[in-house]
């Protein structure tokens, strides 16, 4: 008899199981933000890829982007960088305002990321302005048709950035179908529970879409300014700061300096954690030359003839003066023989 | 049956180490170049890069062959390179090199000349930076083909070629080593010459084991040396008129490449060429100004 309550009691929860439904998530922390403005009535981005055209593919744009080159048979877009070499295709900005270097810094060093010159792929196809501010100064008219165009943009980048070939229809849209994997999930945008329902209630068309869309826009930049800065007037003085930070400037070195510079990955002059690099570099730093620190992080180098690589240069907006103080207090504390820690045995 | 045994098991390490290899870090620049002066050094170019070098060795600095009259040799060339190495895969290099050929015998019989010399270079191993693996292990092979006319008249000269085959010598190595601090690396390599045809009397094959050290002074100026034994009795006894070929050189890097002036006894360039023929001595003062013009392209 109390066997076959048991079971009676198993097929009846079972039952009711099967009935019950969870709540729909009218919004999920994976879905794309682009999709979810388009849900919401904005108009869709211009850059979504062509997927129609034959060979057109996510791995091939993940290739080009990762590797530099289509995979398979295809050259290579360029011989000296891949678009790894300025720019991380995860997320690097805590904030996604692009206006606190200090804070991405701090947010690349805790992921173990880069700290590079450009601005994330992760993300962009959500933007909808490129080269901005003084990239003009840089590139000229060349970017009258790339700051409003990512096609424009990337191509620009693949011939003028990496110094290489351009990018024909199929990379171009493989690529794009490969950063559409890295745009903007909903969950990047921190929103809050009142938030989130105010979205979920214009999703489900009770609430305000135009304010919705406002809301989400408000949470991230769709332009990552561009302010070109010149090295300090008196390199021996260098930035008037307060003070400098070595540890924060061992930050720069191994995360930026090092990405490009170690073993040559992407440049001539190599660059190690010994003290011949550091020693090197500071006896540069005051001076005018492309060792300087203050010369090739504010004005770059230009590609040297026949070996076209070259440095970029940092906009304020990826290294403020403070930080290249830093930077040089870490240079000057270790050609010194100390290590970040005994700044202030006055080494 | 040992033979294949050892093939692979050296197969398997590699495999090990190529396995595991995203994630190592590996020590960088054991050494600066992928010549020492003389010597081959266990580093490799990288994929997809071209490295056209044009490297020369002057004449004799002093003794009866330097001094004044040569302005202390240079105006003189002994040897020659001009060629280029190609990096297949990060750890695989081929070259392809015109040398001169300088070597001789004691008695002044030429070795091989106008020689064309193939490359081989594989990385076996990386030396990693937690210590796992200590050493870069790396191998490296050399065909030198003369292509002098051959002399019909004179059948004891090595120019003779009785057949084909006789226009060939070879070299493999294998260049173990280990970069001990960002100042100081060392390098040890035994190798095999082996020449199809050699001047009356002498050996074929000879075994050899070559060494090599940079020491780093600062960020751009350092100090390499390298040395190669020959095992050979009759090249390691002075009498007989060898001497072992070793050279010192002041290595400059600049921002694009490393410059290098060197000083070596060693007349040839290539290891088919100075192992079986060094015959200058560095008392007699018949050591040389070397350098080497290397330019390095991403393709």
């Amino acid at each position: 008899m109390q066997k076959g309550i048991f079971f009676l009691l198993i097929a009846v929860f079972s039952i009711a199981l099967s009935w019950y439904e969870p709540p729909a998530a009218l919004m999920q922390e994976e879905l794309l933000v682009a999709e979810v403005l388009e849900q919401l009535g904005e108009a869709p981005l211009p850059h979504k890829p062509d997927t129609s055209l034959a060979g057109v593919s996510v791995a091939k744009g993940r290739d080009l982007v990762k590797r530099g080159s289509p995979g398979g048979p295809g050259g290579m877009v360029s011989p000296h960088f891949t678009c790894l070499a300025c720019h991380n295709v995860e997320r690097d900005e805590p904030t996604l305002s692009f206006d606190n270097p200090q804070e991405r810094l701090e947010y690349v060093a805790e992921k173990d990321l880069p700290f590079l010159p450009g601005t994330a792929l992760y993300g962009a196809v959500n933007r909808t302005r490129f080269y901005n501010g003084d990239y003009e100064k840089k590139y000229g008219d060349l970017v009258k048709n790339a700051r409003h165009s990512l096609r424009e943009s990337i191509q620009l980048c693949a011939i003028e950035c990496s110094q290489g070939r351009p990018l024909d229809a199929v990379e171009m849209e493989s690529v794009l179908a490969y950063l559409w994997t890295i745009g903007l999930k909903i969950d990047d945008l921190a929103l809050d529970k009142t938030a989130q329902e105010r979205i979920e209630a214009a999703l489900a068309g009770q609430g305000d879409p135009e304010a919705a869309i406002r809301l989400i826009k408000s949470r991230y930049a769709t332009a990552a300014p561009a302010t070109f800065v010149e090295p300090p007037k008196d390199r021996k003085e260098g930035y008037p700061v307060a003070e400098a930070d070595a540890a924060n400037g061992r930050l720069i070195y191994e995360n930026s300096c090092l990405h490009c510079h170690e073993n040559k990955r992407y440049a001539f002059f190599r660059l190690d954690k010994s003290r011949f690099s550091h020693r090197q570099l500071k006896k540069h730093i005051p001076r005018y030359t492309r060792y300087s620190i203050y010369q090739v992080i504010r004005y770059g180098t230009s590609p040297v003839p026949g070996k076209r690589s070259y440095m970029p240069n940092y906009t304020m907006e990826k290294l403020t003066h403070q930080m290249v103080e830093d930077l040089r207090a870490y240079i000057e504390l270790r050609a010194g023989g100390g290590t970040p820690g005994e700044k202030e045995k006055g080494i | 049956m040992d033979r294949i045994a050892f093939l692979l098991l050296l197969s398997f390490c590699w495999l090990a180490n190529s396995l595991s290899a995203q994630e190592k870090a590996y020590t960088h620049t054991t050494f600066k170049d992928r010549r020492v002066i003389n010597t081959q050094s266990v580093e490799t170019l990288g994929k997809r890069r071209l490295d056209v070098r044009i490297s020369h060795r002057f004449g004799d600095f002093a003794g009866d062959n330097g001094g004044w009259p040569t302005l202390y040799g240079l105006e003189n060339a002994s040897d020659i390179l001009i060629g280029a190495e190609y990096g297949l895969t990060n750890s695989i290099d081929v070259g392809l090199f015109r040398t001169k050929g300088a070597g001789a015998m004691p008695d002044g019989t030429s070795g091989l000349r106008q020689l064309i010399n193939g490359t081989a270079k594989w990385r076996i191993f990386r030396q990693t930076a937690d210590g796992s693996m200590p050493f870069t292990i790396t191998a490296v092979g050399l065909a030198t083909l003369s292509t002098a006319k051959k002399a019909e008249s004179n059948e004891s000269s090595l120019n003779s070629f009785p057949t084909f085959a006789h226009r060939m010598a070879y070299n493999g190595q294998l260049l173990i080593a280990r970069k001990f601090s960002p100042g100081f690396s060392l390098q040890l390599g035994p190798g095999y010459t082996y020449r199809n045809l050699v001047p009356f009397g002498d050996e074929n094959g000879i075994f050899s084991l070559s060494g090599a050290a940079r020491i780093q002074l600062t960020k751009v100026f350092g100090i390499v040396a390298d040395v190669t034994v020959p095992f050979s009795e009759r090249r390691l006894d002075n009498e007989q008129g060898f001497y072992i070929p070793w050279g010192i050189g002041l290595e400059i890097e600049t921002g694009g490449h490393v410059f290098q002036v060197n000083f070596t006894n060693a007349t040839a360039i290539m290891e088919t060429d100075y192992i079986p023929y060094t015959t200058a001595d560095w008392g007699d003062g018949a050591f040389r100004l070397g350098f080497t013009i290397s330019r390095i392209f991403n393709l």
